[in-house]
């Protein structure tokens, strides 16, 4: 499969754009504007349906709740991830190539990716063709069955994704920032992982059957089905098809960050020209359905980085230091970091850079807070995700992401629905608290022509 | 008229003892000044705008290469006269609305997206855009240097993939309009002042090279005053840039030098095969076989990477492609007069890139000279049926595959291609095969450390055989014995390597 694009804090960060809250929602109305039937089945698989105009077509996505940040033994980073592609080897009933002919000629795009909490698997395509997609994808989480050739051929294929990967520098941003910010909790490595585990893959054939029966159960994947379908119906074989499927996921504790005793600071080289990046990152709360951390910090990244913040219009239009900046913040199930990243226009602006990220972020902990902006961020945040529904599949992809980060089949609506209650004293609050220089890790990357050269030129 | 002209060309070249030394230039349709698709769908929140010009990169001046996508960046991100550019973004953040600009060879598509709640505002600052744009030169510089920088590091330092692909091009089109990058030259974009700026804007985007789109929560009313507005567009400005006939160009290689820890492939020619003709359905269905866009059906997919481990995979096109966004999509309004065949191999190990190179042309030859076998035809042919209505979800796509409509002199590409999927045979689409894709026309592109060992093993003419890192099935040791040693048709002096940083410097 082309499994997997949107590695990581991309596709996390697609997701966290995509979906949104709105300001004037009524209290008691639900936020997300389509309705939604939930069943659990007796072996603990949660099925979720939504009825959406959508010409025919129907969404089907397995949101399994294992991502990188479940890979707590050394050495096998990128686990999730390359066990994502093993899921389309095949079984007993369809070897390896018949889901593809199967689903293929029914016209389905079928695909998957893998991010640090959760991996998702997708199909969209015709209605007519569900029954059958029920069948084969019940068939493969159940009985999934490969070879061990089979799965040494595909570790290279994950080679060569890291490879396409690593000729921009972002992966190797993400990897020092990761590593440095984190020394005992699993968001230390990158989803893709670690080139060095990446190459020893093809050894690692047992360990990918454990990896399947720890995490491949009933009670740690929820189905999403949305489009035109009879829903008595697709239940119906939705239970046939799903009910042979046993067992329950392992528990495993992911080892926890300590707090960050000081700050950090971790400087890269890439070798061929590009232009230098400076960024701040700091240790912030996971975000959930409990608390407001996560909405607060997706407010936050468009209120200190975005379009309309004063930082921009500084650095990107007016000083012109900088040709980007901005806060891809993307929420994650565990502590994470909040970010803020700027794109020089010259290696000679760095400081003056970073001097304009310390000023804003200090101006907001003082207490200094424009109400104004955060109510158009706010507006924002509504009519984004109001426009960001526009396919069954756009629908899908923004419960299944939610739903599998925070683990609840009704995520989507419970979580952006609380963007309403963010408060502009709540920015300044968390600033005060979090955006500490304790708390920092400080990333910088210039190119190889640039670092040879000495200090302060 | 083309819809004539070019199964007559397609005929000659397949009868013709020798083939032609241009590839000749029927130009695309030209429909009335501000034709306008509306497309209303019932009970949708959201309106689609979707302005698309028929000028692109082809309408840079000589020496200004990077002009047109340049005035499009500052007519978008720029201001208008009322809002500057920060004002600008201001006044579409609270709406969430969209406002941007797409650029290709012939083609620029302005295109908007807001919830109806907001349209009249959202109307008033779109049209603006194209209206009255600020000009400010502060901006100007700012876009210019951004535009420099996509191409002095973006380009060449930070997407081997992407340079592979545009290298092609360069290749293809030597000397032609198509050569340089949408985006442009390092010395083209240097040499652009704010006044060629001013001037391209009155010259390319004019009332007789518009098509208006507008889907979604929209009405006649709407398309009125959308075109009401637009009215006040100069009716037309400069001469359509002359299209010379392509030459046709075969067996050269191009080597991009850069230091890199794979090897990106991109492989192709120039070809008049495009939407409208006979055998482009044909022709496109027998390449969606061969590899589909980032799809695990395509047989390229299967050999390469699923059975041989070779990349992240391999895939065919019958039109020149650009993806639309994070997913698969084709993005549309990327219509060209003179279309290319190109075969794309994701990056592999560098030891193994010429065996890759020798399996793709293996493959190829495979679905030239037999029928696609029944069973695998007919589950090819479900998936692209299906995918092409995948192809048609959003308002924004639907809109823009029928403005591409109106330029190839197509009628709902779609349900067409559709039906002509369902009558073909194997027999029909070899045939088309046959007639079009032809392994010893492919030029290649490699982006790669080791330039000079590239250059000896693709004219040396040496078996490259590989070694896997674990026992594969017999089938499969035996298909490669057949293409290890295969011919690769790149003549010996039309092989050239460059460092990739001088790459589209002028």
């Amino acid at each position: 499969m082309p499994r997997l694009h949107r590695l990581t804090a991309a596709a996390a960060l697609a997701f966290a754009l995509a979906a949104s809250a709105p300001a004037a929602a009524a209290e008691k109305k639900p936020f997300f504007p389509y309705p939604m039937k939930v069943d659990k089945l007796p072996n603990g698989l949660t099925v979720v349906r939504v009825p959406f105009t959508s010409n025919g077509m129907i969404a089907y996505y397995s949101a399994v709740r294992t991502g990188s940040r479940n890979e707590v033994e050394a050495g096998n980073s990128g686990f999730a991830h390359f066990f994502e592609h093993m899921m389309f080897k095949g079984t007993k009933k369809y070897p390896t190539g018949e889901r593809e002919k199967i689903l293929g000629a029914l016209g389905f795009d079928d695909n998957a990716f893998t991010s640090d909490d959760c991996t998702i698997y997708h199909s969209f395509g015709p209605a007519n063709g569900l029954e059958k997609l029920i069948e084969v994808e019940a068939d493969r989480f159940a009985n999934l069955e490969y070879t061990e050739p089979s799965f040494q051929t595909e570790a290279k294929a994950i080679l060569g994704e890291y490879h396409k990967n690593a000729a921009h520098p972002e992966l190797k941003m993400e990897e020092a920032l990761n590593a440095t910010a984190f020394k005992k909790h699993t968001y230390g490595h990158t989803t893709i992982g670690y080139y060095d585990d990446i190459k020893a893959m093809p050894g690692k054939y047992e360990y990918s059957k454990s990896f399947f029966q720890r995490w491949y159960r009933p009670d740690n994947v929820i189905i999403y089905v949305v489009g035109e379908f009879d829903d008595a119906r697709t239940m119906e074989l939705v239970k046939a098809a799903y009910t042979p499927w046993q067992g329950k996921a392992a528990q495993v504790d992911i080892p926890k960050e300590p707090p960050q005793a000081a700050p950090l600071k971790v400087d890269l080289t890439w070798e061929t020209p590009t232009l230098p990046r400076h960024m701040q990152a700091w240790r912030t709360p996971a975000a959930g359905l409990a608390t407001l951390d996560g909405q607060v910090q997706t407010v936050l990244g468009s209120y200190l980085a975005g379009p309309t913040s004063p930082l921009y219009k500084e650095l990107v239009l007016e000083k012109q230091l900088v040709e980007q900046v901005g806060a891809p913040y993307s929420e994650h199930r565990d502590p994470y970091l909040f970010p803020i990243v700027a794109l020089l226009k010259d290696e000679a602006n760095r400081a003056a850079v970073d001097a304009a990220i310390d000023r804003e972020v200090k101006a907001l902990a003082d207490g200094k807070v424009d109400k104004r902006r955060v109510a158009d961020i706010r507006a924002n945040i509504r009519y984004t995700f109001l426009m960001s529904l526009e396919t069954a599949d756009d629908v899908a992809g923004a419960l299944a992401y939610t739903g599998a980060v925070y683990g609840a089949p009704d995520a989507l609506d419970r979580y952006y629905r609380r963007f309403d209650e963010v408060q502009p004293q709540h920015l300044v609050d968390f600033a005060k608290k979090y955006l500490t220089e304790k708390n920092r890790t400080v990333l910088t990357l210039k190119s190889r022509a640039a670092a040879s050269q000495p200090e302060g030129k | 008229m083309h819809a004539l002209l070019v199964p007559l060309a397609a005929f000659a070249l397949a009868q013709a003892p020798a083939p032609a030394q241009t590839i000749d230039v029927v130009p695309l349709r030209t429909p009335p000044p501000l034709d306008t698709v509306l497309l209303p769908v019932a009970n949708k929140p959201i309106v689609s705008f979707r302005l698309v010009f028929h000028s692109g990169s082809v309408d840079d001046p000589a020496g200004k290469e990077g002009l047109t996508n340049l005035a499009s960046d500052v007519m978008v991100q720029g201001g208008t006269r009322k809002l500057s550019s920060s004002e600008l973004l201001e006044a579409l953040f609270p709406m969430a609305a969209e406002l941007d600009v797409y650029n290709d060879k012939e083609f620029t598509a302005f295109v908007g997206r807001v919830h109806k709640d907001n349209v009249d505002k959202f109307f008033q600052i779109f049209t603006d855009v194209l209206l009255e744009p600020r000009f400010d030169p502060k901006e100007f510089e700012r876009l210019r240097s951004d535009a420099m920088n996509a191409v002095k590091n973006r380009l060449r330092g930070e997407d081997d993939e992407r340079l592979g692909k545009v290298a092609l091009d360069s290749i293809l089109y030597d000397g032609h309009p198509y050569r340089h990058y949408v985006g442009g030259t390092v010395q083209g974009l240097q040499s652009a002042t704010l006044d060629d700026v001013k001037a391209q804007w009155k010259r390319v985007f004019t009332k007789d090279r518009l098509v208006i789109g507008l889907a979604g929560a929209v009405d006649e009313a709407l398309a009125k005053r959308v075109k009401d507005r637009l009215a006040a567009l100069p009716d037309t400005g400069a001469q359509r840039a002359k299209l010379t006939p392509v030459p046709r160009r075969v067996g050269q290689a191009l080597v991009l030098k850069k230091d890199a820890l794979s090897t990106a492939v991109s492989m192709g020619y120039a070809y008049p095969l495009r939407r409208g003709d006979p055998d482009f359905f044909a022709v496109a269905f027998a390449l969606s076989y061969l590899g589909q866009h980032r799809q695990s059906q395509g047989v390229l997919f299967n050999e390469l990477r699923e059975k041989r481990g070779m990349n992240y995979g391999d895939y065919a096109y019958a039109e020149h492609f650009a993806q639309d966004g994070w997913g698969t999509n084709p993005r549309t309004n990327v219509g060209r007069t003179v279309q290319d065949f190109t075969i794309w191999i994701r990056p592999t190990e560098p030891q193994n890139a010429v065996f890759a190179t020798r399996g793709a042309l293996h493959f190829l030859q495979k679905l030239v000279d037999k029928p696609i076998p029944k069973d695998q035809f007919d589950a090819a042919r479900g998936f692209l049926a299906g995918l092409t209505r995948v192809w048609e979800q959003t308002d924004q796509r639907k809109l823009g595959y029928a403005i591409d409509d109106r330029f190839y002199g197509t009628k709902d590409f779609h349900e067409t291609f559709r039906q002509a999927l369902a009558a073909m045979t194997p027999e029909q689409v070899q045939a088309a095969a046959k007639r079009h894709l032809k392994v010893e026309d492919l030029n290649f592109v490699y982006v790669a450390k080791d330039a000079e060992a590239l250059r000896k093993a693709l004219t040396g003419g040496a078996p490259t055989p590989i070694a896997y890192p674990t026992p594969k099935p017999q089938d499969v040791v035996e298909e490669d014995k057949a293409f290890t040693g295969r011919r690769i048709p790149v003549k010996a002096d039309a092989v050239k390597v460059i460092d990739a940083q001088t790459f589209m410097e002028r």
